[in-house]
């Protein structure tokens, strides 16, 4: 486990996994320098799904990488649970991904040298523990993959290795899952298939999902949505649906 | 398309520098070896143009025998002729010399220099004519007395000797003390090249060595106006036919050739390392190009999609195995200058004095050099360039890189097939009567190489995931990932290892070789020995027989026999021969006598039965042979033997030896104690002997003889190591390459392990154990190739003394485990590469 800073923020922890105070991400210097995230404070709950949405260049993927400990604020602060991000080295860094953060990519989720079962277990086995062997079972079957287990990825189709990715994330019970543009690379039906598994595991056991995506029907599956525009958070709405979602973008001139 | 591969070649500089010095390294030796030889050869040369100055022509005996240790043996010229030569037309000074084995005592009582190792000890005759004197006396005066000597001013200084001092000299006679009478350079040098000079005066110098009445040469001086031409047909009309008149140039040609031939030997078992780096170096470049060919296929096809031809793909990857090679041999080239003057360290080192100074560049080994760097990639580079032209234009729409890997029964008779020819022309080289030996063997373990390599991707996957079981047991998840890589492209893995392969075969070759030698010598010793006591002189140099007369008349010694060996014609061709005292034979050796007797040896000679039968020898038979000092000779044959490990092929007496040839030196005296003597109180007299008037002689039990003959191999299976050094470390160069291609490769991969929570140390670890895994796979081919070709080394040699096969299995296991250690070194720039990638751009690598 990694080291605990005081927020100062007791009451957060029970009901917020992650949150951003103040988040800001310049790329570049001088005249050439980008604002990617700019004064972004927002709290993700526990047990919800929430969808990040914006156009491209919006700052979405800058703020879920900052998020998951994968990219660095140039200042601000970034905690999951009460763990500030900003300060931690590469190594605590690494240690909290695999320990506490579940990752779904839109592509190259998964180690083409190990079975789908190794990739399954791939961040516990990094950590050198034995997996919850029942809670392993679970979520296989959850995600429908019983018969695929010994096969190498290039011998699945595009949404099973989507599927092995989503029970990777849920395997290790980490405190939040990120998602990036989970079904971008799929079919509508393979797409959906992912989403309910996402739906699903929020619902029934109880995890918390952060997606980004630009589209409006996978964000109808999320119980919040919010927008970012220019690097800052310009809407949320509440239990979404596809059309409101998509009126908001539009309005965004997304 | 030129700019193509020009662009091609900025943008991987790094990868093309790695390759480059797989290359470079490999000209650096070959280059540094031509340079290293040129040099010495070119002090050489200087040397005997200063030495024969003044010589305008040569007059000695004809008829010489080629030694099989190199250089000649050759009779002398009697004194009379010295005058024939004196009376000739257009002679203004003759003189006759002799020269012969002197070595220096010095104060301490110890023998100076070691003519097995480094420059001669050589005793000379004083010349008397200003014109054939090449030395120069910085003290004192020529010798005039029988106990007069001049000695050279680097043998001077070093064991502070000076004009009126007494000086012990050993040579063929009994041991005696001179009179330091003069001092002498040799131009500007303090010795010529290091040897050691004793010059005595004439008369002293025939008694010393053995010469009296006649001379080894003698060296004639023009008349004014007459050329060296005219002076060589003038004297030869005026002396006997058995001698022969040379001019001074046609000498000093002779003596520059002889060195030449010599260095001719070093030379090419030099090159022959230089050729295995080469070797080794090519592996490394068909694999690299074979990589990149692979990764930049959708760059292939786009160029073909828009309309380059095959050929023009092809050409320019060829061109760019042109430039690379072209460069690379270039800086190794330049780098040879440094390798030169590191391998005459090296050789100093261990033992070996080359004189040299300055460096010798010819231009034959520039072209040479750059010629032979440039070939080995263009060559190395063919498959993969063939490769890079069948590249479809569709495949630029396709997603990944692949590397075919054939299809493995194909692939599996083709590197049998080529295995086999390989192992055919090694054991035909081996075991076969041609002449050309070593090249064929040489050939046939190259090709034997390839046939292994062309294999090994059909091994790669079962003997890698065996090799591979500890890493992925023992080490986790990065252990199992480390094994999946290895396994993932055999190609590649193979294609690596193989490079390894080469460098460990070789030295898994060379050390049971050496270990089957040090068994077969004991094995020899426990046999066919049976002297107590080993009394060791020199092989170049030797010790006076007075050292045996003396042992002999030693209380307690029951026999004792010095050992010469020297060269005589027999049918025609240069045999080895050996000489013992008839009297002590059955004493000290067992040679297996298995007719006849050696008792009849006094006039007779002695053959190991397998050469008898081959040329239809009988018992009582007559021998014919010839000898240079001696002409011919006929020698009943007395005994036939059935060992020839200790005394060769032929055996004669000492006192047929002394009758016909001109040095008198033994290399060893054997001795064996009397029945119930006191062997410590024997050898303690003997060592008493030795110390006082033969300190160049060695005083060994059985044991210590062992050790010493098991300790000549370990010198020369060190050097040779050395030597191998250069071929395994281009091998880990290349390991280091293809993983570094790998991971260039793996970027998004990597990128993936480490967001879901792979750390930096658990990265590097999983490239350190796929480095492991390749090397050790390498190995294990190399071992599995070594252990063949020492096997058939041994079966070859078995009638040569080479009586048992031995695997030294802690060697073996110390080259496997230095192996694993070559592939943790090979995997340190890789591995901080790949801990050093960044996180977010690795996963949105494209």
């Amino acid at each position: 486990m990694t080291s605990l800073t005081d927020a100062g923020a007791g009451s957060h922890t029970s009901v917020v996994a992650a949150r951003t105070v103040s988040a800001v991400k310049v790329y570049g210097s001088g005249d050439t320098a980008v604002r990617a995230l700019d004064d972004v404070t927002v709290e993700f709950e526990r047990a919800r799904f929430t969808a990040i949405m914006g156009p491209s260049g919006s700052g979405k993927s800058t703020l879920m990488h900052c998020l998951a400990g994968l990219d660095t604020l140039t200042s601000g602060q970034v905690f999951i649970g009460d763990t500030e991000l900003n300060g931690l080295d590469d190594k605590r860094l690494t240690l909290l991904r695999r320990d506490r953060v579940g990752f779904v990519f839109q592509a190259y989720n998964l180690v083409p040298t190990l079975s789908a079962l190794e990739n399954i277990v791939l961040p516990a086995a990094l950590a050198g523990r034995k997996s919850d062997q029942a809670w392993v079972d679970t979520v296989i079957d959850t995600v429908r993959l019983r018969d695929r287990l010994t096969h190498r990825p290039s011998e699945l189709s595009g949404g099973q290795q989507q599927r092995v990715a989503v029970a990777r994330a849920l395997a290790s019970k980490p405190e939040i899952i990120f998602a990036d543009e989970p079904t971008g690379n799929l079919d509508s039906r393979s797409g959906s298939e992912i989403l309910d598994f996402m739906r699903n595991a929020v619902d029934q056991l109880g995890q918390t999902i952060v997606m980004v995506t630009h589209d409006p029907l996978a964000a109808a599956y999320a119980d919040r949505v919010v927008f970012l525009a220019d690097g800052r958070i310009v809407d949320e709405v509440a239990d979404p649906t596809a059309e409101r979602v998509l009126d908001r973008m539009k309005q965004l001139g997304g | 398309m030129w700019k193509t591969t020009i662009s091609g070649l900025l943008a991987n500089k790094l990868r093309f520098a790695l390759t480059g010095i797989a290359i470079l390294l490999g000209v650096a030796f070959m280059a540094g070896t031509l340079i290293l030889t040129a040099t010495v050869k070119a002090s050489f040369d200087s040397l005997f143009t200063d030495v024969n100055k003044g010589t305008d022509a040569v007059v000695r005996t004809k008829g010489a025998i080629d030694s099989s240790f190199g250089g000649s043996e050759r009779g002398r010229v009697p004194a009379a002729v010295l005058d024939s030569v004196q009376s000739a037309p257009g002679v203004a000074h003759a003189e006759g010399f002799v020269q012969g084995f002197a070595q220096l005592v010095d104060k301490k009582g110890k023998a100076m220099g070691n003519p097995d190792q480094g420059a001669p000890t050589l005793g000379l005759s004083w010349p008397e004519t200003p014109a054939l004197n090449a030395f120069h006396l910085v003290a004192g005066r020529a010798p005039t007395a029988p106990d007069d000597v001049v000695i050279d001013n680097a043998s001077a200084k070093k064991a502070h000797f000076r004009v009126g001092d007494r000086i012990k000299i050993l040579t063929q006679g009994p041991t005696s003390d001179f009179n330091v009478v003069g001092i002498v350079r040799f131009g500007a040098a303090d010795s010529p090249l290091g040897a050691s000079i004793a010059s005595f005066d004439s008369a002293t110098a025939q008694r010393l060595f053995g010469a009296q009445g006649s001379f080894d040469t003698i060296l004639t001086v023009a008349d004014k106006g007459v050329s060296q031409t005219e002076l060589a047909a003038a004297i030869r009309r005026a002396v006997p036919g058995d001698t022969e008149v040379l001019t001074g140039a046609a000498y000093t040609k002779e003596n520059q050739d002889d060195i030449a031939n010599g260095l001719g030997f070093f030379n090419a078992f030099l090159l022959t390392f230089a050729m295995v780096a080469l070797f080794v170096g090519s592996f490394i470049i068909y694999n690299t190009f074979g990589i990149v060919v692979a990764q930049r296929t959708r760059e292939l096809a786009l160029l073909r999609a828009l309309g380059a031809t095959r050929r023009q793909v092809l050409r320019s990857v060829l061109a760019e195995a042109a430039a690379v090679g072209l460069l690379a041999s270039a800086a190794g080239l330049a780098a040879g200058v440094g390798v030169a003057a590191g391998l005459k360290a090296l050789l100093q080192v261990l033992g070996f004095d080359i004189p040299a100074n300055g460096i010798v560049v010819h231009t034959s080994t520039v072209v040479t050099s750059l010629l032979t760097g440039t070939v080995v990639t263009l060559v190395a580079a063919v498959m993969p360039a063939r490769r890079a032209g069948r590249v479809a234009p569709i495949a630029a729409l396709r997603d990944v890189a692949v590397e075919p890997t054939g299809r493995p029964t194909r692939r599996a008779i083709a590197g049998v097939v080529v295995l086999a020819l390989g192992a055919l022309a090694l054991l035909g080289g081996l075991f076969g009567k041609g002449d050309n030996a070593v090249p064929m063997v040489g050939l046939g373990a190259a090709i034997m190489f390839v046939g292994v390599a062309i294999l090994a991707p059909v091994l790669a996957r079962p003997v890698a995931r065996v090799l591979g079981w500890p890493s992925a047991r023992f080490r986790g998840i990065a252990g199992v990932l480390a094994r999946q890589n290895a396994l993932r492209n055999p190609k590649r893995t193979s294609a690596t290892a193989a490079a390894l392969m080469v460098g460990v075969g070789l030295v898994g070759f060379i050390t049971i070789f050496a270990a089957s030698a040090k068994l077969s010598i004991n094995d020899t010793i426990d046999r066919a020995l049976r002297a107590d006591l080993v009394l060791q002189g020199s092989f170049n140099g030797g010790v006076s027989p007075d050292l045996a007369r003396d042992v002999r008349n030693l209380a307690g010694v029951d026999a004792a026999s010095g050992m010469r060996i020297g060269s005589m014609e027999v049918e025609g061709a240069t045999k080895q021969v050996t000489a013992f005292e008839p009297a002590a034979i059955g004493g000290l050796f067992d040679i297996g006598v298995t007719s006849g007797s050696v008792d009849g040896l006094d006039q007779g000679i002695a053959v190991y039965d397998k050469a008898a039968e081959s040329h239809h020898w009988k018992l009582g038979d007559t021998l014919h042979v010839r000898f240079a000092a001696s002409g011919p000779r006929d020698l009943p044959l007395v005994a036939l033997y059935g060992r020839k490990d200790v005394a060769g092929s032929y055996v004669i007496s000492t006192g047929t030896y002394d009758a016909n040839f001109t040095d008198h030196l033994d290399f060893a005296v054997y001795v064996k104690a009397a029945a119930g003597a006191d062997t410590a109180a024997v050898r303690a007299n003997v060592q008493g002997l030795v110390d006082t008037q033969y300190p160049n002689v060695k005083v060994q039990d059985r044991t210590e003889f062992k050790k010493a003959q098991a300790k000549q191999v370990t010198t020369l299976l060190n050097l040779i190591y050395a030597l191998l050094l250069l071929a395994v470390l281009i091998a880990v160069i290349g390991i280091a390459n293809t993983l570094a291609l790998s991971i260039h490769e793996r970027t998004r991969e990597l990128g993936l392990l480490r967001a879901v929570g792979m750390t930096r140390s658990q990265l590097r670890s999983t490239v350190r154990w796929e480095s492991v895994i390749i090397a050790l796979f390498g190995t294990v081919l190399g071992l599995v190739v070594g252990t063949f070709f020492g096997w058939s080394m041994v079966k070859a040699l078995s009638e040569e003394g080479f009586s048992r096969f031995a695997i030294p299995v802690g060697s073996l296991a110390t080259v496997v485990v230095l192996a694993a250690l070559a592939g943790v070194l090979a995997a340190v720039f890789p591995a901080r590469r790949s801990a050093k990638l960044d996180v977010l751009r690795a996963i949105t690598h494209t």
